[in-house]
């Protein structure tokens, strides 16, 4: 079902602060502790004051308690009575999602500012990840399927199979984002190279996978604060516009023999490009969700940076380092930063749109990409953030 | 035999009758009886035209190897024993996938296309648990 996609929020709604927390391995923090941190952080940022927010989104941690009711307890915490609040629970792209959510409340009226929230203890609070996969009704750890590798794995291998894509073009994507993390002091994985060879030697997981093939396990919040266009113009940083965005859904795992190449993701960054008017080639930095190696492979072909089947070869040209044709992760992204399910990705696109990343800032950047994908692969959305 | 100390079905949400079947040694599918349709996984409603009444009805029960991954570290402890082992998506004749494992066979004998068919383990003594097996050529 191909519809025009809309044009009407385009630059309507900005990103105005960002705040994370440190990230890795925190003793003794809490989910909703970490959360709290890094919205004192974005409000400091944003240089406003915590009364100005009247909206709340948040996603529930995986060692979150409240469930769905995450949004309730988590604004009782801040103190904070929003008019508008909700939580979501899409896994990886939840972030993306909260902050359309967001930037669509602000539109219509019912909020002005709003704080998008996310914290976990994940490292610390014993979060194995080895949850069966499928789902309650029929649980797919009946043949021994469990953990978030198996979905990307399984995809990773068909490929593979159909185009040839290898286990060292994987490694390479492994081996630029951890480059990148060098240049990232905040980084789990800062101050620790890996090459090709760690890479191919470090012990298989869920073949294809290696180790170094799958994202850290990371204790850390992030916050983002959205506001309209127009009240961005009078806060503190020149602010960061969201010129498109898009959401997409593959559903139905077993009746679409096409689930495992994630075709929803084509429609995400197709309505993205198309509501930012601009293509892949306008791209100056990107930041793409990278649970897995083999994620970013998916992100390339759908966004029309190479052709499909040809991101094996595209990223082990070194088309996504620092001074390349499409510098991506410059954090160093899931795989070398911290997991945060994609929330670290926007914070680093405000980052390198404000011109303010430091060492890792790529020159000039004024477009950059940020994607999420989450749960059974079949969650995504991706943001175009301009000046 | 010691106790079987993985994962079994749940009959919850209307699956009995598909794992009653397996007991069987039958693999069947619910057939819509408006459209036809036949979906998977099993569901209260057709996915095509949303109707209730559905018969179930066999499968051939055979398909070819669509993707494939094997463990090599267990993620649940009932498994630790069979690492390495695979899992697989199978598609199946009818059009639809189903996760599974491919039995008889070490990880670098599976080929993407492949042909397999489905056979059943008895797992305990109330279930059976649907698996794979290469079609002999
Ligand atoms: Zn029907």
């Amino acid at each position: 079902m191909n519809q025009t996609p809309s044009t009407n929020l385009r630059g309507r709604g900005a990103i105005v602060g960002v705040g994370r927390t440190a990230m890795g391995n925190l003793q003794g923090s809490t989910a909703l502790g970490l959360g709290l941190e890094a919205l004192r952080l974005a409000i400091e940022d944003a240089g406003i004051s915590k009364d100005e927010i009247d909206g709340i989104l948040t996603h529930p941690g995986t060692t979150s308690r409240e469930g769905a009711n995450h949004y309730l307890r988590f604004s009782e915490a801040a103190g904070i009575d929003p008019r508008y609040a909700a939580s979501k629970s899409m896994g990886g792209s939840t972030a993306g999602a909260l902050v359309q959510e967001a930037i669509m409340a602000i539109d219509a009226g019912l909020a002005t500012t709003v704080a998008c929230v996310f914290g976990d203890a994940a490292r610390t609070g014993g979060q194995k990840f080895n949850s069966p996969s499928g789902d309650p009704g029929l649980s797919w750890g009946i043949w021994g399927m469990f953990g978030p590798q198996a979905n990307s794995a399984m995809g990773a291998r068909r490929h593979m199979a159909q185009y040839g894509t290898t286990s060292e073009q994987l490694g390479a994507v492994s081996v630029t984002f951890r480059e990148h993390a060098q240049n990232n002091p905040d980084a789990v994985m800062y101050g620790k190279t890996i090459t090709l060879e760690d890479h191919q030697k470090s012990r298989m997981v869920v073949e294809p996978f290696h180790l170094l093939d799958c994202c850290l396990i990371s204790d850390g919040g992030v916050a983002i604060i959205v506001t309209s266009a127009e009240r961005a113009k009078d806060l503190k940083h020149p602010p960061v516009l969201v010129a498109g965005m898009g959401q997409g859904y593959t559903a139905r795992k077993n009746e679409r023999e096409d689930w495992w190449y994630l075709p929803h993701q084509k429609n995400v960054l197709e309505s993205a490009f198309a509501m930012a008017g601009v293509g892949p080639e306008d791209i100056d930095v990107a930041q793409f969700y990278d649970n897995f190696t083999f994620s970013v492979l998916l992100w390339l072909e759908h966004g029309g940076f190479c052709q499909p089947g040809e991101s094996g070869p595209f990223v082990a040209e070194g088309n996504l380092k620092m001074g390349s044709r499409l510098p991506s992760n410059t954090h160093g992204g899931s795989l070398s930063d911290a997991y945060m399910q994609g929330w670290t990705h926007i914070v680093e696109g405000v980052r390198q749109v404000r011109g303010e990343a430091g060492d890792r800032q790529v020159p000039g950047a004024e477009t950059c990409l940020t994607t999420g994908r989450g749960m059974a692969l079949n969650t995504a959305n991706a943001l175009v953030l301009t000046r | 035999m010691s106790a079987y100390e993985k994962l079994l079905p749940d009959t919850l949400d209307g699956s009995k009758p598909f794992w009653d079947a397996c007991r069987r040694h039958e693999l069947t599918i619910q057939e819509c009886l408006e459209c036809g349709h036949r979906r998977w996984p099993i569901g209260p409603a057709c996915t095509h035209c949303l109707s209730t009444d559905f018969s179930w009805v066999g499968v051939a029960g055979t398909g070819e190897v669509w993707s494939w991954i094997t463990y090599h570290q267990a993620f649940n402890s009932a498994w630790a024993a069979d690492v390495p082992y695979n899992v697989a998506l199978i598609r199946m004749d009818e059009g639809h996938t189903m996760i599974s494992n491919i039995v008889g066979v070490t990880p670098d004998e599976i080929r993407i296309g492949q042909r397999v068919e489905v056979l059943f383990e008895d797992v305990t003594d109330e279930a059976s648990v649907p698996k794979f097996r290469p079609v002999k050529p």
